[in-house]
């Protein structure tokens, strides 16, 4: 699990507006505090979706797994079964 | 007549028609009736003052511009999407002195953003209305002046495109005429509203008594969800189009009932139009022309001719004369190239503060669009690029000179070119060229593009080369970076 976050949080400070120094809450809005944009967001699934080797149904593209930290690494480790 | 006048008179005529929704919430006309006299009301006592607006998209963003309307004040909204030093440039060049925006966006830029205002207003979600500061300060503006959006804030100077009611009144009107819009039609808004596209879709769904369901591109099944709620006509980029083609399944069932897609903001191509055809064969797709400096839309692609002519953008909105002018100002035959012009009610009033810049695009009463187009025989005009550098990335204009200015003066290195790359979602996105010197480090280039340039603007690659990529006549181009470009790729 926290490995699984700690990846996400390389992914994004390498790949998205995030700064080395900014802490980010695992239930923080990544949309709305400005860290990723709609086509950021498709790129990041690209990323999960090859490194965990998973395929996200369509329907599982909701703020609910995409837009926090927790959602995602929820999502991965649900999937990842 | 100003656009929140059409709300007064639907709110009387047709009190419960829903006017906007959003996600679970919706307002009715009467209701965003009300709220916006609530909002309006501390902003009465200012006469024809610019105010800022800092606010996500939303039902609420579209109650802070109607109430900055209703009070007969000037709205400048303000692009969240920016960066915060996007935006402080945007208001160091467009002088004001009032804001008015959400608790959300207040307390995410924190007090110390808004200290540079004399007048600050923040308004929650129930409509509830504090006021942190009020200054009341006489201005000079054009008479006519409602609205300013700004087009190239990201980089270099601002350039403030002065609207007038006519202006966003006669657009919205000519778009409706070509979408035949109705009251009984729901319109999708998942772009920005804070930019022309995104504005005109407020007004011209108001002026129809219609209703708008607003939301955004983030999470997919999210916005398969919306189109599907009822929408008849839908409303995207071209990269907009592209994201939802990646899910053929989910379009075949969200556009089942979806009666136009439009587009602006970019060229769609045949590609897009022929997928969309499969998928959603009974869809009417209408590909339309336009610019800031229009309001939003000059001209629009026939439904009928969609296929054949996407490659055009077709004809003049009504209301709008269009031509192509020599660089003497005369009109020349077809397929001659020239300088795309257009006339009608819609062209800006001209740049807020910036007289020069405004003599330049207007011309004799013509908007000089700085598009290179050729008319064809059947009337219909095709556009060949762009007299100046800029560049299209996803749906914005941008001027790649001012990228490597602003990349140059704030890094370590002695050169950089920006390339236009092909993107699979925006159809265009740049990488970097950079001839480095001994201090540079790549890690820190990316890193001060995140920080510093749009999501759009981040480069895909930065590729380190050794000497200027210059064109015959010894100037650099675009033209000269891209050939430099695929001989570094090519080399690799």
């Amino acid at each position: 699990m926290e490995q699984i976050k700690d990846c996400i949080i390389d992914y994004l400070k390498a790949n998205s507006f995030m700064d080395k120094e900014t802490h980010l809450k695992d239930s923080d809005s990544l949309t709305q505090n400005g860290i990723i944009d709609s086509i950021g967001l498709l790129e990041l699934m690209d990323y999960i979706c090859e490194k965990y080797s998973i395929e996200i149904p369509e329907n599982m593209l909701t703020p609910e797994n995409f837009d926090s930290l927790q959602g995602i690494t929820n999502m991965i480790t649900k999937l990842a079964k | 007549m100003r656009i929140d006048a059409y709300i007064t008179e639907y709110a009387r005529k047709t009190p419960q028609n829903i006017a906007l929704e959003e996600g679970k919430n919706s307002i009715s006309y009467s209701c965003l009736e009300k709220d916006i006299n609530i909002i309006a009301s501390p902003l009465m006592d200012f006469k024809h003052c610019r105010f800022a607006i800092l606010a996500e998209s939303g039902i609420q963003y579209v109650k802070l511009l109607m109430a900055v309307y209703r009070s007969e004040n000037i709205a400048i909204p303000l692009p969240i999407e920016f960066p915060e030093f996007s935006l402080e440039r945007i208001l160091d060049t467009a002088h004001v002195n009032n804001i008015i925006t959400t608790d959300t966006q207040y307390s995410r830029f924190g007090e110390s953003f808004f200290e540079r205002f004399g007048t600050v207003i923040v308004c929650s979600s129930d409509s509830s209305v504090k006021v942190l500061r009020k200054k009341i300060e006489a201005e000079i503006n054009n008479p006519k002046l409602r609205l300013v959006l700004y087009t190239s804030g990201t980089t270099g100077t601002p350039k403030g495109v002065m609207l007038s009611d006519r202006s966003l009144v006669a657009n919205g009107e000519s778009i409706i005429e070509v979408l035949g819009i109705t009251s009984k039609d729901k319109a999708a808004l998942i772009i920005s509203p804070h930019h022309a596209f995104g504005n005109s879709i407020i007004d011209s769904h108001l002026i129809a008594g219609g209703s708008i369901r607003i939301g955004n591109m983030n999470f997919m099944d999210s916005v398969f969800n919306l189109i599907g709620s009822g929408v008849s006509i839908f409303y995207g980029v071209p990269s907009t189009y592209r994201m939802l083609l990646k899910y053929p399944d989910r379009f075949k069932k969200a556009f089942t009932n979806v009666r136009t897609a439009a587009s602006a903001g970019g060229g769609m191509d045949r590609e897009i139009v022929k997928e969309i055809r499969e998928l959603a064969p009974g869809l009417e797709i209408v590909p339309m022309y336009g610019q800031t400096e229009a309001t939003a839309r000059l001209a629009y692609v026939p439904a009928e001719d969609a296929d054949k002519f996407v490659d055009t953008i077709g004809k003049a909105i009504p209301g709008v004369a269009l031509d192509v002018f020599d660089s003497e100002y005369r009109p020349v035959e077809p397929n001659i190239t020239g300088e795309l012009v257009a006339r009608g009610d819609n062209i800006l009033l001209g740049y807020l503060d910036d007289e020069i810049a405004t003599g330049k695009r207007i011309i004799d009463g013509w908007l000089h669009t700085g598009d290179l187009a050729q008319k064809l025989p059947n009337g219909y005009i095709r556009l060949l690029g762009r007299k100046d550098d800029l560049i299209k990335i996803g749906d914005h204009r941008v001027n790649p000179r001012e990228i490597e200015k602003l990349i140059e003066e704030n890094n370590e290195l002695s050169k950089v070119f920006v390339v236009p790359v092909s993107h699979e979602f925006m159809g265009t996105a740049i990488s970097l060229m950079v001839i480095p010197t001994e201090k540079t480090e790549i890690e820190t280039l990316f890193a001060f593009c995140r920080k510093s340039l749009p999501g759009y603007l981040c480069p895909r690659e930065i590729l380190l080369i050794d000497h200027l990529p210059l064109s015959e006549n010894g100037k650099i181009s675009n033209r000269s970076i891209i050939e430099e470009y695929q001989h570094v790729k090519a080399s690799v």
